[in-house]
């Protein structure tokens, strides 16, 4: 008996990202997502910072090739067809993942406010991750 | 969660990797189930039992004690 992903079971940001990509598509997918941004950089007048943001995609692109022996590595690739141990890894780092970012948005916003700013761009991005917590839990209890 | 998965799948003469196959998981899942770092889903927990031809109760004992 096999273990089919539940495609109703709960996901993390990798599973969700990369969906079973591959150590290859993730390479070609992260080259793409790093070209993109050295187009958006050079259409902003900064070729050379979007060039550095090409280097850094292309390398963390390689990781998934150079390391595809790794069991760690092809199950990071292998997105929601990974087993159910990595899911729920990858479910627990992105929910450690929000909190640490939640938690940032708060203490830029304090910081903001405190040094005579009016809380930009801090405020509207804590404003989205409260609104979309509350739609998850309201999803999550009708769902469940 | 105490288990045999270890036990089970020693007297089979079965590796980590053969077992993984099996269950459609990683070596990995299979070595934490059996040093009781990860607690398996119900399905998968319920397939181990199918697969070594036991109830689910002589496989898993969830209140911490050994079973034998």
């Amino acid at each position: 008996m096999r273990m089919a992903p539940n495609q109703r079971e709960p996901r993390g940001l990798v599973s969700r990202l990369c969906g079973g990509l591959g150590g290859w598509g993730m390479f070609l997918f992260s080259l793409a997502l790093g070209a993109v941004m050295w187009t958006a950089s050079w259409i902003g007048g900064h070729p050379m910072l979007g060039l550095a943001m090409f280097g850094i995609m292309a390398a963390f692109g390689a990781v998934f090739v150079v390391g595809r022996r790794s069991e760690t590595i092809r199950l990071m690739a292998a997105g929601r067809h990974a087993d159910e141990r990595w899911r729920s890894i990858d479910l627990r780092a992105t929910a450690f993942m929000g909190i640490v970012l939640g938690l940032a948005v708060i203490v830029a916003f304090l910081w903001a406010i405190a040094h005579g700013r009016d809380g930009q761009p801090y405020a509207p991005l804590g404003a989205i991750a409260g609104i979309s917590y509350l739609i998850a839990i309201i999803y999550l209890r009708w769902r469940s | 969660m105490n288990n045999r998965v270890r036990v089970l799948r020693t007297e089979r003469g079965l590796s980590q990797g053969e077992l993984a196959e099996a269950m459609g998981v990683s070596r990995q899942t299979i070595n934490s189930i059996e040093t009781e770092r990860y607690t398996p889903s119900l399905p998968l927990a319920i397939a181990l039992a199918h697969y070594f031809a036991k109830p689910v109760e002589e496989v898993f004992n969830a209140n911490g004690t050994q079973s034998t």
